[in-house]
């Protein structure tokens, strides 16, 4: 016991035994004791030597700790002091913590220690699972060492662990319970965990994802202070960062859960710079990295179009320009941000209009792509921060004509601005500066703005550079091939091979797919003994590369030649390649662009990325152009002239059948057509004929119908003409209309006349009645109404002649009416046979010339509407006629009552007149006898005698 | 992109008989007649109405090969609804139900909604497993059941929502801990504001029972 003690206590007092003798002291008192308290405490010295004698521990404690740990569960003190043992022996941070002073072969023993205890560790997986379980145990210092030891098992064996962990039910689900732990060291230490876990393995970060860390990580983030929280914050953001690189269904997740909103307050760091922490330097620069991996061009181009569009409505990316225009932004996080920038608005239309319309908040304002060209172009400019305004620029002229044509514009003559500094103004000047960094990244730059675009291509051509005073200005073309052929001239800062190769990509970007570009390059005299010159010498290392690509250009001189220069056909290119250089040795130059180790970088991923300025020699782009071209160069350049010949022939041959094959398949087309028309026109004419047809005998039934109207009114104006009085023929002219008023006008004559008559009457009764009262006396008055009644008399007389003058005139009027009667029946009449006739013939012609029928038609129906509306013009005029006839029949019986009662009158005015001539008679007699003598008129000797005897007889009386 | 509810969902069942492209019908509207072996877990999402409110879809779909079933285990018991697949021209995935259901039922937890599904519903002349064996099946074990065909998009659409309205009246009936995340189910925020100013609302009383 008192050696154990000592043991125990740590601190050997007495002789000092060896450490492995004490550590198997100590198993054995682990295996064999009782007593739960005699085994803590051995676990506990364990612990204690663990890390001063690792080695003894592991090899002959490790058993023993592993069975407690499945026996002992019940008390989490021996428990944690078995973790920590556990911990002590398989971690190998704490040794180089503590033996810094060691040597590296040490080192790499100690490291070599962890590895073989973890292995013997997880031999049984059992192990992994029973470590699992004990970690549900709530106890801090169960679970803490227990995280602890996970972490460091996992640091050891990384992908075993997670295997294990993987298929244990339930694994990774508990671990990510720790996130939730209350206690903040066990959910911290549980980050360091999953960081541990989720490295590299899709699955476990697949399931990590469903547990819902996204949710929890951004929770803690936030709790923590975003950027300006501590390591806490930056371990989240590692595992946030685990979690969805390369992990394309998280990063789908990750969008659809909308975190990619909950990112945009990160970067809201404004411009009050409060201070710029290495800790929120890095926080910052991990959150950048966490938007890039959401829109890496490495991405299926849908998922990251739908991420940058999320960015964009979601105001990140306005958020990350604020940043990239604010004044003291770290250069390391301005970088990265302009990278960030570059990635979320790589081909994506509407994010790169966004960016092209963002100001630098200068006075006066600039685009921001203009104060970015200007750091590019800078040499003071750290150099990732101008590889970045690089990448920046590719990214914005990606897929971007609309952009492209912006740059390309600010060069031609008719659209430059001489007031501002453009875009092109800055990249002709990076072009020709004596710095050849700011040469290649102006020349990469420039070709971006043609990549795939035909117009600028051609448009770039019209660019004319001012050189010195008194020249003539000299094309941008040309000005970039003299800087190579005499580029010795002048003296630059850096490689000349890193200005004659960016020069060399963009003519070789500019004049590919454009022959008229091609044909401008080769105007030029001196460039094609240049570039053989440039390929045929043998020289060094360094020019290789140079060589290499003036064979491209040179080969895409000759495959998108049109040949349209005499001196320089595909054919002519061709020998000179076969005399001057060698068809071998050509293709053995261009083939020293693919050998380059710079190139495969570059052909790697989009962004520009070089160790050091020296190696930045190839663009992303123009690899792929080489791809695209070396295979058919070296096809061009290979085939012999005959074989060439051979294959036009096939060609023409191919072409003529074609020709042929094409020519009939015009004819067929024509014919076709024609086809086609004249069955219109068939079918058109038959539908034509059809529809005359029908208006033939619609027509023809009209006419028979006008027909039987007609004779059917030839019949009612007979009739009409027979039972009509005399009056009747009187119809068409307005004689009878006269004849009536003079009637009328007799009427009312005789009217007067009667009128006239009655006041006579009237006054000789009155004059009677005088006579009467004066009947002695007035004898004279008796006399002169004798006179009265002879005029009357002779009034009666003129009527009756009056009455036999009108009945005369009625018997003319009917012979005229009889008359016209017969002449509406011919005019009628006539006409329609005529119309009979006409159409019977018409028909016949109708049924040949269409085309004439319907003008005859329309005459025959013009004809028809003219017949009918006379015809019912004489229909009204003989209903009026009608009308009129029987008016004047019943003014006519009126007519002859009224003489007849004037007959009548007069005949009772004749009755009066002999009574008062009786009367006048006898008062004459009455006279006589009186005594007074009357003298007898002669007409009246007769009546005068019968009236006295009247009178007498009367006075007799 | 606000939501009422945010279910998840998992889909199971054996290899081939077209889970990636059921979940391709619902998501993106079309269908792939050759489709990659699923690798582990892939994720998709769709937003759909359910009484009214909008729910957000969050979809698992899961490899069937048996050597990514320990994998697949961790999903269970996170989501809360599944989907279990077979296809009608081939018995064998009709018979390897059972497995398929205790695996579920042993991992999941246990207010899980399993909708029964019978895959391929196009191939009728090729037909193995009879509609009424599968509704028997579905009846046994207490579960929805559907012919669908991912081709053709026939009742995929009544699927996946008719598991949702299960989901969404057993939230209404206060079975559900809508408030533990685990098990599958997560109040919007706006619905989450709403429902602690507005107690009653539709449902109310239910839910309230429930949680309080």
């Amino acid at each position: 016991m008192n050696f154990f003690r000592g043991v125990m206590g740590g601190q050997p007092a007495g002789p000092q035994p060896s450490g492995a003798e004490t550590i198997q002291k100590l198993c054995d008192r682990v295996a064999s004791s009782t007593l739960l308290d005699d085994r803590r405490d051995a676990v506990r010295a364990l612990k204690s030597l663990s890390k001063k004698y690792r080695l003894e521990v592991g090899t002959q404690a490790m058993d023993h700790l592993i069975r407690i740990l499945q026996t002992d569960r019940s008390d989490s003190e021996i428990l944690g002091y078995a973790l920590d043992t556990l911990y002590n022996i398989i971690c190998n941070d704490e040794e180089e913590e503590q033996d810094e002073s060691e040597e590296e072969t040490q080192q790499k023993q100690v490291d070599d220690l962890g590895a073989q205890f973890t292995d013997r560790f997880i031999q049984d997986q059992e192990n992994i699972t029973l470590l699992l379980t004990i970690l549900e145990e709530f106890d801090f210092h169960v679970r803490l060492p227990g995280v602890k030891l996970l972490t460091a098992l996992l640091k050891n064996q990384c992908a075993q662990l997670q295997g294990i962990i993987l298929v244990s039910p339930m694994g990774v689900s508990r671990l990510m319970d720790l996130l939730a732990d209350s206690r903040e060291v066990i959910r911290n230490d549980g980050l360091l965990l999953l960081l541990q876990l989720t490295k590299g393995n899709a699955a476990i970060q697949k399931i990590v994802a469903f547990e819902n860390a996204f949710e929890r990580l951004l929770d803690i983030i936030t709790e923590e202070g975003s950027s300006d929280g501590g390591i806490v914050v930056e371990d989240c953001l590692l595992l946030l960062l685990n979690l969805l690189k390369n992990n394309s269904s998280n990063q789908n997740f990750f969008k659809e859960g909308s975190y990619i909103q909950r990112m945009k307050p990160w970067f809201e760091v404004g411009d009050d710079n409060s201070g710029w922490s290495a800790q929120k330097v890095t926080n910052l620069h991990y959150m950048l990295q966490l938007v890039r991996v959401m829109v890496s061009p490495v991405n299926s181009p849908g998922a990251t179009a739908s991420c940058q569009k999320a960015m964009f409505q979601c105001g990140l990316l306005q958020q990350l320009c604020t940043i990239l225009m604010a004044t003291g932004v770290p250069a390391d996080i301005l970088t990265e941000t302009i990278n960030t920038v570059s990635e979320v608005i790589r081909g994506s239309q509407v994010n790169q209009d966004y960016f092209a319309s963002v100001n630098a908040p200068s006075n006066p304002p600039r685009p921001a792509i203009v104060v970015l060209l200007m750091s590019m172009v800078n040499e003071r400019q750290p150099f990732v921060l101008r590889c970045a305004v690089l990448y920046c620029f590719q990214c914005f002229l990606y897929k971007n004509q609309k952009g492209q044509g912006e740059i390309v514009a600010t060069l031609l003559p008719s659209t430059i601005d001489a007031n501002s500094i453009s875009a092109g103004q800055l990249l002709c000047g990076g072009l020709f500066s004596a710095d050849s960094l700011s040469n290649w990244c102006a020349a990469v730059a420039l070709g971006h703005a043609l990549q795939d675009n035909l117009t600028q291509k051609e448009q770039l051509l019209r660019v004319q550079l001012a050189t010195s005073l008194g020249k003539p200005p000299v094309s941008l073309l040309q000005q970039c091939t003299n800087i190579l052929s005499q580029g010795d001239k002048i003296s630059r800062r850096g490689s000349k091979v890193q200005t004659r190769v960016g020069l060399l990509m963009l003519l070789c970007t500019w004049i590919s797919n454009c022959p008229i570009a091609v044909t401008h390059f080769l105007h030029n005299q001196e460039n094609v003994p240049f570039l053989t010159a440039q390929i045929s010498e043998n020289l060094g290392e360094d020019e290789r590369l140079v060589q290499g690509l003036c064979a491209l250009l040179l080969g895409i001189c000759i495959y998108y030649n049109d040949n349209s220069l005499e001196n320089y056909t595909k054919e002519k290119l061709k020998q000179l390649i076969e005399k001057r250089i060698g068809k071998e040795n050509f293709v053995e130059k261009l083939g020293f662009i693919t050998k380059h180790e710079l190139y495969s970088r570059a052909a790697q991923k989009p962004q520009p990325t070089f160790s050091t300025p020296e190696h930045m020699l190839f663009d992303h782009e123009f690899t792929k152009l080489f791809k695209e071209l070396e295979g058919v160069i070296t096809k061009a350049v290979h085939k012999s002239s005959e074989e060439e010949k051979k294959e036009e022939e096939v060609k023409k041959t191919l072409e003529q059948h074609d020709s042929i094959v094409t020519q009939y398949k015009d004819l067929i087309r024509e014919q076709d057509t024609h086809i086609k028309a004249l069955k219109e026109q068939v079918a058109g004419l038959t539908s034509q004929s059809e529809e005359m047809q029908t208006t033939i005998t619609q027509q023809l039934s009209q006419i028979q119908q006008h027909k039987d109207q007609y004779s059917i009114l030839k019949l009612k104006l007979g009739k009409s003409g027979d039972q009509g009085s005399a009056l009747d023929g009187a119809q068409v002219n307005g004689l009878q209309q006269e004849e009536l008023t003079q009637l009328r006008e007799e009427l009312d004559e005789l009217r007067g006349q009667q009128s006239l008559l009655q006041t006579q009457l009237s006054d000789k009764d009155a004059l009677i009645n005088s006579m009467k009262s004066e009947t002695a006396t007035a004898a004279s008055a008796q006399v002169a109404g004798a006179s009265d009644t002879s005029e009357l008399l002779r009034e009666v007389e003129s009527l009756r002649v009056q009455v036999q003058r009108q009945a005369a005139e009625i018997s003319e009027l009917q012979t005229e009416r009889k008359e016209l009667l017969r002449r509406a029946e011919t005019g009628a009449s006539a006409p329609a046979t005529v119309d009979g006739a006409v159409d019977a013939s018409k028909v016949a012609e109708l049924e040949n010339l269409l085309a004439s029928q319907n003008e005859e038609m329309q005459k025959l129906k013009d004809e028809l509407t003219s017949l009918s509306s006379n015809r019912t013009a004489l229909d009204t005029e003989l209903a009026s006629a009608n009308s009129t006839v029987a008016i004047l029949q019943a003014e006519k019986t009126k007519l002859q009552n009224e003489v007849q009662e004037t007959k009548k009158e007069q005949d009772e005015l004749l009755m009066l007149l002999a009574d008062q001539d009786q009367k006048i008679l006898s008062l004459k007699q009455k006279l006589k006898d009186l005594g007074e003598t009357i003298e007898d008129e002669d007409d009246l000797d007769t009546r005068d005698q019968f009236e006295e005897e009247d009178e007498e007889e009367e006075d007799d009386e | 992109m606000a939501y009422a509810y945010l279910f998840k969902y998992i889909i199971i069942g054996d290899t081939g008989v077209g889970k990636s492209c059921l979940l391709l019908q619902f998501t993106d509207k079309r269908f792939q007649p050759v489709h990659d072996l699923t690798i582990g877990v892939e994720f998709g999402a769709r937003m759909i109405t359910i009484d009214g409110k909008q729910i957000k879809l969050q979809i698992w779909d899961t490899a069937g090969q048996e050597s990514f079933r320990s994998i697949t285990r961790s999903y269970y018991r996170g989501a809360a609804g599944a989907l279990l697949v077979y296809d009608i021209t081939r018995r064998d995935t009709f018979n390897h139900l059972t497995t398929w259901l205790e695996d579920a039922r042993q991992h999941s937890n246990s207010n899980m909604v399993i909708m029964l599904i019978g895959n391929k519903s196009d191939l009728e002349s090729r037909r193995e497993v009879k509609k009424e064996e599968g509704e028997a099946f579905a009846r046994e074990h207490g579960l929805i059941f559907m012919e669908t065909s991912a081709k053709t998009a026939s009742n995929v659409e009544e699927a996946f929502i008719n598991t949702a309205k299960e989901i969404y009246e057993k939230i209404q009936e206060g079975v559900f801990d809508i408030n533990n995340e685990a098990n599958g189910i997560k109040i919007g925020p706006q619905h989450a504001a709403t429902n602690s100013t507005l107690p009653g609302s539709q449902g109310g009383p239910q839910t309230g029972g429930g949680c309080c």
